[in-house]
């Protein structure tokens, strides 16, 4: 009589067996999906109270550091010691508004491995040290300093870049704003305060805001025409007061509203120097939609561009929706009407100028560290795309140079420097101009010597307002960073 | 194993209890209180005087009960005390009444054994039904029923001298004395019901009298549902009944009629009552309402989840995060402090006490002491299997006690009441 009653716990110990591989199935095998699932409230805490890696400058400025919590001696607490400084770039964990910039996308490297996972447990036994990684940025502290000092109380942004590495050394979105007021006590209250801001704070407008680069694009319309063949340098362009555009009552005028030169003819060298638009729109309707489409691209424009934090794709549009408007075209070559690039996409141009024509891939995080300080992985040094050819970098080199000794770059002439750039002032409807300086410095540099291209803007013409241009309050501040990064 | 040996590894449990509750206030960054020697004599107590109690009247009972037992209710406590210090304290009472509950019952059955309780079988059954149906008391009576989550469950006792209503789930009780019933119904009658005298097409069939006690089981299991609207206690009391109907007569076709009643009744609960339909559909897919009727369910998946390997540590997890973390998910609780370690050992730690359980049952030569042992284990098995079920969503949520470790004072009790009839029973069959 005993057999029903083995049947009965052999059923139940076997349900007792399923009951352990249900239990590991879900801990183990299911558990990190449950524990990283974004409803899971302990996420919150647990992200924002593990000890994290520093986050230091080229220089060793300490921009990002965890210390023990006083009130809580399990859990650390993120500071942030140059509070505004570098804020974009870095971002921040809070609990109420989650996490931003390099402690969003380098999470897996600042976060300790500290934990009973089964890849944990493996990389323990594996002997991986659990202890958090911190970042050395490309960062040069003193130029960062200075762009953000020269951007105080405006609209805009600043990037300026190493062009033979890619490495980042300056980057700047004013208004900033202070990561240490988002995961404070009064986090809730700065946070909302911050979002209200009709000047947008939190945006961080080097590499998520699209603005029309103006004149600063012919940059890349003089190299259409160098790469295609169209014109050279010294190919002769009519000098009209303005330029009728076929099939509209449409004219371009030039900034001053007067000829470019003498009313006659005009080399196309001595058109960059002085940014006259009725030679450029002439000169984008003679290339054509099709062939600008191409060497924008080639520059990065309608591309995700590689960095450690995600970019907004800059625009030129579709060759299809206007190549057969030569209008369009004409304004669309002068960086108006919908052509729109992000402040790094600029960056990047002048980079590729300065570097033979090679564009390297943008980073801001030059290596990762051990927390015992040794260097754990450094970031390569990449080639990301050919912009143009030696040839023509070289050309366009000497005619943003000419730009800045006698056209409209002159204020972004340093004493002693060779420099070159290229002004922009967009004009923006019902608003004053974006204003624009994109160029590097210097021109030729000896072996060992630094070099750095830098891009430029404030919006509305920042502190001039309508009368502002990108020659009087952009290349201004270009030259201040060339001063202070080349002295 | 010897009454020595037991004592010792019950002294260890009192002390992993002690140790536990310091390190959950260490966790906290409190300095040690009184409730670390509070939770070191509540053992002593309890556990000590079953360990008593099994000594001078049931020495030869299996060693090993008390000491899982002990371990067992230990985590239990360390985790119902991280959750909330306050039950904790209550829990302490507690377990000293069960305790001292379990050695009354070795010491009143010290002469006569089990078997006297055979002769009351009635009594018990009216008993366990009139403990069954007080909850259905009426709100303004001193002793009245009181809902909770929905289920009907709870008899509170307002009691004029305290501020706190003294309040306890007559239910659990009432199963351990349905079990007596049932055992002592099932040796008298397993014979007459087990004799097969008709076949219909393939089935062989007793004779319709003998259903009736299947019925019986089935209408009060449904009644249990209707007016309690407790799934947990009702697939409970079904699965005791059908169980030891097949283990007293060893027909399939009880368990085949079980089964049977039990989907048409889940069929027409899942209809009739829409409590039934919500615990489906958040078992089915808890993230579906997440922030409703899947709340618990996803909360317990996020606390099992964090707690990985070896959990949080003591004090160190949220575990509060998830509803009702101190009765029915406490399971969940020591998943995310203990993790993986820490529940597959709780779960050994029921599979050896059934194992032992059903040794006991396997070995006993007399059929009352035989079905008793078999049911309580049965009871005991099951109640695990159920609500760990529905923590790790094998089944739905169904709302019942973790047996020695969730708080509840009379779950506790029936724990010790299992315990302590189960070592008698030990105790007769090597005597």
């Amino acid at each position: 009589m005993n057999a029903p009653l083995r049947r009965t716990a052999w059923a139940i110990i076997i349900g007792f067996a399923v009951l352990v591989a249900a239990t590991v199935w879900i801990q183990a095998v299911a558990g990190p999906g449950y524990r990283d699932d974004p409803r899971n409230p302990r996420l919150a805490t647990w992200r924002v109270g593990r000890e994290r890696g520093a986050i230091v400058t080229a220089d060793a400025a300490v921009v990002a550091r965890s210390d023990p919590n006083p009130l809580d001696p399990q859990t650390f607490a993120r500071v942030y010691p140059e509070n505004d400084l570098n804020a974009h770039t870095v971002g921040y964990v809070s609990v109420l508004f989650g996490s931003r910039g390099l402690e969003r996308t380098r999470e897996s490297d600042l976060v300790s491995h500290r934990d009973s996972t089964i890849s944990g447990l493996l990389n323990a036994v594996l002997g991986g040290d659990p202890r958090p990684r911190g970042l050395r940025l490309t960062i040069d502290e003193e130029l960062q300093r200075t762009a953000a000092a020269a951007l105080e109380g405006e609209r805009g942004s600043i990037i300026a870049m190493d062009p033979t590495t890619g490495a980042v050394l300056a980057s700047v979105s004013t208004p900033g704003f202070d990561p240490n007021a988002l995961i404070g006590p009064d986090a809730g209250l700065a946070g909302q305060q911050l979002d209200e801001d009709p000047n947008q704070p939190l945006l961080h407008r080097t590499i998520a805001t699209t603005y029309p680069p103006g004149s600063s694009f012919k940059i890349i319309t003089a190299a259409t025409a160098l790469e295609t063949g169209v014109a050279g340098p010294a190919t002769e362009f009519d000098d009209p007061l303005e330029l009728e555009l076929p099939g509209t009552t449409a004219t371009i005028h030039n900034y001053d509203d007067d000829v470019c030169v003498d009313g006659d003819t005009v080399s196309l060298a001595e058109a960059f120097v002085r940014s006259c638009n009725t030679v450029f729109a002439e000169l984008g309707m003679a290339v054509g939609g099709e062939a600008l489409a191409e060497t924008a691209e080639a520059f990065g424009f309608n591309q995700v561009i590689p960095y450690d934090l995600p970019v907004l794709a800059s625009a030129f549009p579709e060759p299809f929706d206007f190549a057969s408007d030569p209008p369009a075209t004409a304004q669309n070559a002068l960086g108006q009407r919908d052509v729109r690039a992000t402040p790094i996409q600029m960056g990047v141009v002048a980079a590729a100028i300065a570097n033979g024509g090679n564009i390297m891939v943008p980073h801001v995080v030059a290596d990762v560290f051990t927390h015992d300080g040794m260097i754990e992985s450094t970031t390569d040094v990449e080639l990301w795309r050919r912009a143009v050819s030696p040839a023509t970098a070289a050309i366009l080199t000497d005619l943003m140079e000419q730009a800045v000794i006698s056209g409209t770059g002159r204020n972004a002439a340093v004493p002693g420097v060779r420099v070159a750039g290229k002004t922009g002032t967009a004009q923006v409807t019902g608003a004053a101009p974006d204003v624009w300086f994109v160029g590097f410095a210097p021109v030729d540099p000896e072996p060992g010597e630094r070099q750095v291209a830098v891009a430029v803007i404030l919006e509305d013409g920042g502190p001039a307002g309508e009368t502002a241009s990108g020659g009087s309050i952009a290349a201004p501040i270009a030259a201040t960073l060339f001063a202070q990064y080349l002295k | 194993m010897t009454r020595n040996t037991e004592a010792v590894f019950i002294l260890a449990a009192t002390v992993l209890a002690s140790l536990g509750v310091a390190m959950v206030q260490f966790a906290g960054g409190i300095w040690l209180d009184s409730a670390v020697a509070l939770t070191f004599v509540s053992f002593a107590l309890a556990f000590g005087s079953l360990h008593v109690a099994f000594r001078l009247w049931a020495p030869n009972a299996n060693a090993m009960i008390l000491p899982i037992a002990a371990f067992l209710t230990a985590l239990g406590t360390v985790e119902v005390f991280r959750l909330d210090a306050e039950l904790a304290a209550l829990q302490r009472w507690w377990l000293v009444f069960a305790g001292v509950v379990g050695a009354s019952i070795v010491w009143l059955l010290r002469s006569t054994g089990v078997a006297v309780l055979r002769r009351y079988r009635y009594l018990f059954l009216a008993a366990a039904m009139v403990l069954l149906m007080l909850p259905l008391l009426p709100a303004s009576w001193p002793v009245h029923g009181a809902v909770v989550n929905g289920s009907r469950l709870w008899v509170r006792i307002d009691l004029p001298f305290a501020a706190r209503a003294l309040s306890f789930q007559p239910g659990e009780v009432a199963k351990v004395l349905l079990t007596i019933f049932l055992a002592s119904y099932l040796a008298d009658r397993s014979e007459a019901m087990s004799t097969v005298s008709r076949t219909v097409g393939p089935f062989r069939i007793p004779e319709p009298r003998h259903l009736g006690p299947v019925i019986v089981a089935a209408g009060v299991s449904f009644v249990v549902l209707v007016y309690q609207r407790d799934l947990g206690a009702s697939l409970l009391l079904f699965g005791l009944f059908v169980g030891m109907l097949y283990v007293a007569t060893g027909r399939g076709f009880y368990l085949g009629m079980g089964l049977v009643l039990v989907t048409v009744a889940g069929a027409a609960a899942f209809t009739m009552f829409s409590h039934v339909q919500v615990r489906i559909e958040a078992w089915l897919d808890p993230f579906a309402d997440y922030a409703g009727s899947g709340y618990q369910t996803a909360q317990g998946l996020f606390a099992m989840g964090s707690g990985s390997l070896t959990g949080s540590g003591l004090g160190l997890g949220r575990p509060d995060l998830i509803p009702a973390a101190a009765t029915d998910f406490v399971f969940a609780a020591i998943g995310e402090e203990l993790g993986l370690a820490g529940s597959i050992a709780v779960i050994v730690g029921y599979a050896f006490l059934v194992a032992i359980g059903f040794g006991i049952a396997l070995r006993s030569r007399d059929r009352f002491r035989k079905y008793l042992a078999a049911g309580l284990t049965i009871l005991l098995g099951l109640q695990t299997f159920l609500i760990i079920a529905g923590i790790v969503r094998l089944l739905p949520i169904t709302g019942i006690t973790l047996p020695f470790m969730s708080y509840g004072g009379s779950s506790l009790l029936a724990s010790a009441m299992i315990a302590a009839l189960l070592g008698r029973i030990s105790h007769e069959e090597r005597t």
